[in-house]
């Protein structure tokens, strides 16, 4: 059942949705909204998915036009969700998981679409973005993890949502195992028959880091179809797509927490008919003697990655921004930056873990208001 | 023909049969390449055309692009905004035309797909057959009475392969379920309570409204047997196969609008009691308001439960205080069984774990019975969800539509009686 809500009394520039800032799974994106004009209405709706709650807001002349769009939009959701999630046994990616270790599998065109833009990145990112981690998040214990809160992680005093109780720090025999299981070279994709072969027996796909942005556009797409002019879908505020902008405003104010500094704004970007994603180290993890793991995996380590506190990337969809956001985090920020020398169309933020050092990327705004008390620390490029 | 081909054909699926193979059915692996030995075209692909590519129909379409050796040639619709959306589905372009017949006279197709509205199921049906095609037709085979009698008479009369959209004759659980029902886990089963709740009013946005009964189909009786037909058959189709008959004796109902007066001439619930031989009985149910309940059936017998969902399956069992016992080890050291740990024997609901039935990985029903329905006709064999099961949940659905309407109880012609 969709549940939308309207706004309808607020100013401009006024924040309508706070983030929760003791959740950093959602606490990544603040929007801040923009007044509506006397003929349509700001309305809000919350759909969980994917592990997360997908939120839109859209502009509508009543609630009952916002619903029938929120409706349509959260049904594509689910459908993506029910063709990607490899938490779903009925999903063709678990289908896909489950069988193209022994033999082809033939796949509709539109999975095999999103499997080609996926691998297609892996290339240009050398890696650093890989789907095939499926078998090491298992092995580090990220799978059904969910965002639970974990008891080890109420003993440690870190208790955030994110936390995961199930995390392990694999054995070097365990990862070594692991090793022939991951690697988007061993996955064969047919394009003319439309098949999929994984090369090594034991891998899994992973829909991390892709498959929320690849929604997400989805669902812009059926607003778009459906008449809907201004509109922003976030799913779970780590990717958001900001269709055509609030009437009366250049675009979509969204505000970039300051991951270093809880409450704070690093930055305020205006989004339209663009997306931004970003990926945080806490968004899942867990502590083990001190140390936090966070699952975003480096393909090439096999090993969680370090270096990097929060990454954002813009992009004209939000499957790109989705993968860039992972793949920078991987990299992270020297070797993003010469990356993205090549990427001139994509712009990124990208905060380091030491001494928050950030480094921008043709990002569209300044970082004033940002923690004002540790700017000395931050780094322009 | 391999016993594992045979069983597919069958709607027995891998989950069911790995009780009994060491690991992976040959059978249904694409990389057993058995099928194109009995190849329908010259050139080894089966190519589909699909009268009605609408919500259903692109759904069938996505599924059977996922089957080796099968294409997409040629779709129809009224509605010519469909064929950019097949397009896109495709990803390629699809001939289009606007009149089945135009479909069924070209020579580029091997088998149709129905999937428009059920009043023209088996006018479609009956025509693709005569003109020597194979049909995968969506429920219900036919919207009155005669219909579903004329299908049945084309079937035999051209002796052409027909497959009818009860996707879950060949979804694992229920197969698992029915059949560990049938070895008596829960005794006897007499009751089969089937609940189809939704919050989904069934209403299309129609972007001009001319087009309202076009989108809106299901709201008029013209055109639609309401939830009874649309939801309950597979219902029905599943209480057929659990009862092992053809089809229910008689049928009682009533229905209503409570919430969605919009002008729709059917109602937005429905309540039916179906008889079935030996006095066992089937329940439906169907509102639109309201989702706790979901989509499950509950198989009552008098010694257990079975809860089955489209998900999965689970076994309640009932205490019962005198058991045979195998041998005294049992004293020492019990075997489990269903009975003995989930069960339900007080007047309170019961609330505790059960024995779950999971669904595989990857496997969609609709996916198994598409797949099927190019084996059978690679093979040349009638699918287990063929013509007289059809029959049965769509005759039931022609007599019942008016028990409802009318809140009468009213008997169901058989099957070799009509």
């Amino acid at each position: 059942m969709v549940k939308t809500t309207a706004y309808s009394e607020h100013g401009p520039g006024r924040r309508i949705f706070d983030f929760d800032p003791g959740n950093p799974t959602i606490g990544m994106i603040a929007l801040a909204a923009a007044p509506p004009d006397a003929a349509t209405g700001l309305y809000s709706s919350i759909h969980p998915a994917m592990g997360t709650e997908y939120t839109l807001y859209l502009y509508a002349r009543s609630c009952e036009e916002a619903e029938a769009a929120a409706r349509l939009a959260f049904d594509e959701v689910d459908r993506i969700e029910d063709l990607l999630s490899h938490y779903r046994d009925g999903s063709e990616l678990s289908r896909i998981n489950n069988e193209a270790g022994s033999h082809e599998v033939t796949t509709d065109p539109e999975v095999f679409r999103f499997l080609e833009s996926a691998f297609a990145w892996s290339e240009r990112s050398h890696g650093a973005f890989d789907m095939t981690v499926g078998t090491l998040m298992k092995t580090w214990g990220f799978f059904n993890a969910r965002g639970a809160v974990a008891a080890g992680a109420v003993q440690s005093g870190a208790v955030q949502s994110g936390a995961v109780p199930s995390g392990v720090v694999p054995s070097d025999a365990a990862l070594r195992e692991v090793r022939c299981q991951v690697g988007w070279e061993k996955v064969q994709l047919d394009p003319q028959r439309r098949t999929v072969r994984f090369l090594s027996a034991g891998m899994e796909l992973d829909p991390g880091g892709i498959g929320k942005g690849y929604a997400v556009d989805r669902a812009v797409r059926v607003l778009s179809k459906a008449g809907v002019r201004a509109a922003l879908v976030s799913a779970g505020s780590s990717s958001v797509y900001a269709l055509g902008a609030p009437p009366g405003m250049p675009g979509w104010k969204i505000q970039i927490p300051d991951p270093g500094n809880e409450g704070a704004v690093i930055s305020e970007v205006l989004l339209r008919d663009t997306s931004l994603s970003t990926a945080n180290r806490s968004q899942k993890y867990f502590i083990e003697d001190g140390h936090l793991y966070g699952s975003i995996m480096d393909p090439r380590t096999l090993r969680p990655c370090e270096g990097v506190l929060q990454t954002c990337a813009i992009a004209a969809s939000a499957l790109d921004s989705d993968v860039l956001s992972n793949a920078l985090f991987v990299l992270g920020a020297e070797d993003s930056a010469c990356w993205l020398e090549e990427l001139p169309q994509f712009s990124a933020l990208i905060v380091s873990a030491t001494a928050l050092r950030h480094r921008a990327i043709r990002w569209p705004s300044s970082v004033a208001g940002m923690n004002r008390a540790k700017l000395s620390d931050y780094e322009e490029d | 023909m391999s016993i594992n081909r045979r069983r597919l054909l069958q709607g027995l699926t891998l989950g069911a049969l790995s009780a009994k193979l060491p690991f992976a059915d040959p059978m249904y692996g694409e990389a057993q390449a058995a099928s194109a030995q009995r190849p329908v075209s010259a050139n080894d692909r089966i190519r589909v055309g699909v009268i009605g590519p609408g919500s259903r129909g692109q759904e069938l379409i996505r599924q059977f692009l996922k089957v080796p050796d099968v294409e997409i040639a040629t779709v129809c619709d009224v509605y010519p905004p469909r064929f950019a959306e097949v397009e896109e589905l495709v990803g390629k372009k699809v001939p289009g035309v606007t009149d089945y017949r135009e479909l069924i006279d070209r020579k580029d197709i091997d088998v149709i797909v129905i999937a428009t509205p059920p009043v023209f199921h088996a006018a479609y049906s009956i025509a693709a057959m005569e003109s020597g095609r194979p049909v995968y037709c969506e429920k219900t085979t036919g919207f009155t009475p005669e219909e579903n009698r004329s299908v049945v008479d084309a079937v035999e009369r051209t002796g052409q392969i027909y497959q009818v959209g009860h996707q879950n004759r060949y979804a694992s659980w229920f197969h698992e379920a029915i059949e560990r029902i049938w070895r008596g886990e829960i005794g006897e089963p007499t009751h089969l309570y089937g609940y189809y709740h939704r919050t989904d009013n069934w209403r299309r946005t129609v972007p001009d409204r001319r087009l309202e009964h076009l989108f809106n189909w299901r709201l008029y009786q013209e055109s639609s047997g309401g939830l009874f037909e649309e939801l309950g058959s597979h219902m029905i189709d599943v209480a057929n196969w659990l009862f092992k008959v053809d089809q229910p004796l008689a049928v009682m109902g009533t229905t209503s609008i409570v919430l969605d007066h919009d002008g729709r001439t059917v109602g937005d619930n429905v309540q039916a009691i179906l008889d079935y031989p030996r006095g066992r009985r089937m329940f439906f149910s169907s509102i639109t308001d309201n989702a706790f309940v979901g989509n499950s059936y509950w198989i009552y017998g008098n010694h257990g439960t079975v809860q089955i969902t489209d998900q999965d399956a689970t076994f309640y069992g009932q205490h019962r205080k005198t058991v045979t016992a195998a041998s005294h080890d049992n004293a020492v050291n019990p075997t489990l069984k269903v009975g003995a740990t989930y069960a339900t024997d007080t007047e309170m609901p019961y609330r505790g774990p059960g024995d779950r039935i999971h669904q595989r990985k990857g496997e969609i029903p609709t996916l198994t019975a598409c797949r099927s329905f190019i084996e059978c006709v690679r093979v040349k064999e009638q699918p287990f969800a063929g013509v007289t099961p059809g029959f049965g949940s769509g005759m039931t659905c022609a007599i019942g539509k008016t028990a409802v309407r009318e809140a009468r109880q009213i008997a169901i012609p058989q099957l070799h009686d009509v």
